[in-house]
């Protein structure tokens, strides 16, 4: 196995998966690794740090993408990409060993769980895709306009991504906006992309800080950031009725007899009954 | 009388079905259609007792002509009887789905007039949702026993999945509690059900020829013969009738084996009706569904028989331990297993292995010999497992421990450990005493005790 050269310095970055990358492009030109690496928001200044900020370039970081995808395997480049979403703190380290070794080990990488960094990456992605599965399930619609719908969510990892893809694929003629109220993201999706140059997307409107519903975009679908405070439309009468029909499903399937609240909230976490509209 | 009462009344005579899965089906989202399959399934909520949501589970009906003895819908109890119109299903299904309430309809119904209005009233709804709105998500709909075969073929057709339900797994429990049904009438649709499937397989499983060409519009074609894609289920009540354990996972591995069918489901018997040919159960017997699943398991994914399992000396299962490892104290010579050197399926049958510790073992071991620690740190429980294997020739501690009693009192210490212990031992406390007394401080105070 390759020998780094360990430096005693912190990299800092913007917080974007390309930011990573061209960080992992750099010490691999330079055969150097950081000691650590740190968002640059998060990053608290110390007397003994030396930190660097190293500027993201696309284009440095398509070519380890590219390298990763072409010359190491998929799941090498997918495991860095769902580890990335982790929310855990010292992510960023061990994705970049696992780059930069990948690149001399080979698709092999992939298996060796005996190395640390691989089974951190690995246990970081199976959490990725474990809570957004199980948001799969969890995420509740809610009709505010005519055919437009509302969720919000309050997820550990940033899945906001995965699971607005899901949700698009499932309801491709639904308007649809995901908010994930831990990150103030939103995920605002198009069902109307066939005319493209005069799209009826609902965006955010800085204005009067409320979302509106007639704005132009290009894309069918994008993710903006948005103030804390931001107004969310209300509800429809039909959806009220809805969620009436829903409470009364929820309350009346589960058999009294075999009560077991401990085993719901094993499979259903106490922190997202917040979203959850049987249990509100 | 309104929808939110049909639905009250008609989940409320549903939830007795234990079957919830949403899996096995990749059915693809339409152009303007509403919803997919997901083949892995997705639970959307899960109710009080536990148990997960994952479909929309209502009954068409429960105006049932029928009277079995067990069931709460049986003609002879009073309960509030209600219908709904394909209609009603349709749209109440759709304002679910659009929610992401649920992944589906699980339609099941009481027997109305005859078996074949029943169905051809399913059929109604659940083709309205598949070609009048469109809808790609998944659907689970009951047979009902005695229906017609051409009916069968056309709710396969629509549906993703297809269960009939033996209940009762003996003929004479059958006539004694369910006295309409007969045993024909509940395994020929099985029967018809899966060598249908089997054939649709065959039909759309790619030819193995990497040249041929298949035009397009054959492609089409037979993706709309689609026949029960995700398999068929059946269910068993567990505690209504004197049947052994060894005789319900004997049938279970049978259908297994020849009809193929996805999932056999236990549902633990729970005391609705009082009747003089039922037990009367204060609780229902869940630790025995509990062990029933552990073995349905073993039976599916670990290679195991039933044989193997029970036999007529031991014709129910221990409550104490899981009946894998049971198997392996009653079959100690097996171990300790290596776990450098043994397969895939000597791993699987390790108590603490499963499926996919078994894997993970086998990949991390290509690359490095595996110890202890090593296993511990891909994520190897070895609570039960340290008990049985060896890494490199060593046992977790002295070999002279590899003895079946001893293995047992450590297992079975496992056991208690996770159930609350009642003891008669409590927290000391500082104030719970009384005060010092005066003579006491005199004490302190003089070293004097």
């Amino acid at each position: 196995m390759y020998n780094w050269k360990l430096l005693n310095t912190i990299f800092l970055y913007d917080g974007t998966f390309d930011g990573l990358l061209t960080i992992a492009f750099n010490c691999y030109v330079s055969k150097q690794i950081p000691s650590n690496i740190v968002f640059e928001k998060h990053y608290l200044g110390n007397f003994l740090d030396t930190a660097i900020y190293v500027k993201t370039d696309k284009e440095k970081a398509s070519r380890i993408w590219n390298g990763l995808y072409s010359n190491v395997s998929f799941d090498a480049l997918y495991n860095c990409y769902y580890a990335f979403l982790s929310c855990q703190k010292s992510k960023e380290i061990n994705i970049l060993k696992y780059i930069l070794n990948a690149f001399i080990i080979g698709p092999k990488i992939t298996s060796m769980l005996s190395i640390d960094y691989v089974l951190e990456v690995m246990k970081l992605r199976k959490n990725v895709l474990h809570e957004s599965h199980k948001l799969k399930g969890l995420v509740r619609l809610s009709e505010v306009g005519n055919n437009l719908f509302y969720a919000p969510i309050h997820p550990d990892n940033n899945v906001i991504e995965l699971l607005g893809h899901f949700l698009i694929k499932r309801f491709p003629t639904q308007n649809l906006i995901l908010h994930d109220k831990n990150r103030n993201l939103m995920f605002l999706y198009n069902a109307n992309k066939s005319t493209q140059n005069n799209v009826q997307c609902s965006t955010y409107n800085e204005a009067n800080n409320s979302i509106k519903t007639n704005i132009q975009t290009l894309n069918n679908y994008e993710i903006i950031e948005v103030p804390q405070n931001i107004k969310i439309p209300e509800l429809s009468k039909e959806e009220k009725q809805f969620q009436d029909f829903w409470k009364t499903f929820f309350n009346t399937i589960s058999i009294k007899e075999r009560s077991n609240p401990r085993l719901q909230m094993q499979y259903m976490p106490k922190k997202y009954w917040q979203d959850l509209t049987e249990l509100n | 009388m309104d929808t939110q009462e049909k639905l009250k009344i008609l989940s409320d005579a549903a939830k007795y079905d234990a079957s919830c899965s949403s899996s096995g089906s990749n059915r693809s989202n339409s152009k303007n259609g509403i919803g997919n399959g997901d083949v892995s399934g997705i639970c959307h909520s899960w109710a009080a007792d536990g148990r997960c949501i994952s479909l929309l589970k209502i009954l068409m009906t429960n105006c049932c002509m029928y009277d079995c003895k067990y069931c709460i819908n049986r003609c002879s109890n009073s309960v509030p009887r209600a219908t709904f119109t394909p209609k009603e299903i349709a749209d109440l299904t759709i304002g679910f789905y659009k929610r992401n309430y649920i992944e589906g309809l699980f339609l099941s119904s009481a027997v109305i007039k005859s078996p074949d209005y029943t169905m051809e009233l399913m059929i109604e709804a659940i083709s309205l949702l598949r070609n009048e709105y469109n809808f790609n998500g998944y659907i689970h709909a009951k047979t009902i026993p005695g229906s017609s075969q051409e009916l069968i073929d056309r709710l396969g057709k629509l549906v993703d999945r297809m269960s009939v339900n033996i209940e009762l797994p003996s003929n004479d429990s059958l006539k004694l509690l369910a006295p309409d049904k007969s045993k024909v009438d509940i395994i020929k649709p099985m029967n018809y059900i899966s060598s249908k499937i089997e054939n649709n397989q065959k039909l759309l499983a790619p030819t193995s020829k990497k040249w041929t060409f298949s035009l397009p519009s054959t492609i089409n074609k037979s993706k709309k013969e689609k026949f029960v894609p995700a398999g068929q289920t059946t269910q068993m009540i567990v505690g209504a009738s004197p049947e052994t354990d060894l005789k319900i996972i004997k049938l279970s591995e049978s259908l297994y084996n020849t009809m193929k069918l996805k999932r056999v489901y236990y549902s633990a018997y729970i005391s609705i009706n009082h009747d003089s040919c039922l037990p009367t159960l204060d609780k229902p017997p869940l630790l025995r569904e509990n062990r029933l699943y552990q073995a349905d398991w073993l039976l599916r994914f670990y290679g195991f028989h039933a044989d193997e399992l029970l036999d007529e000396k031991h014709p129910n299962f221990n409550t104490l331990l899981d009946p894998k490892c049971d198997w392996a104290l009653r079959n100690i010579s097996k171990f300790p297993v290596e776990i450098n050197k043994a397969n895939y399926f000597t791993l699987l049958r390790v108590p603490g292995i499963g499926v996919i510790s078994a894997k993970r073992i086998i990949a991390a071991r290509r690359s490095c010999s595996l110890n202890f620690e090593t296993l511990k740190k891909l994520g190897v429980v070895l609570k039960r497992a340290r008990y049985f294997i060896t890494c490199n020739g060593k046992y977790f501690d002295r070999i002279s421990y590899f003895n079946p009693t001893f293995i047992n009192e450590n297992l079975l210490m496992l056991e208690k450990r996770s159930t609350p212990l009642k003891s008669n031992y409590t927290q000391l406390s500082l104030f719970e005493n009384s005060l010092p007394t005066k003579g006491d401080v005199v004490k302190c105070i003089t070293g004097n005790f």
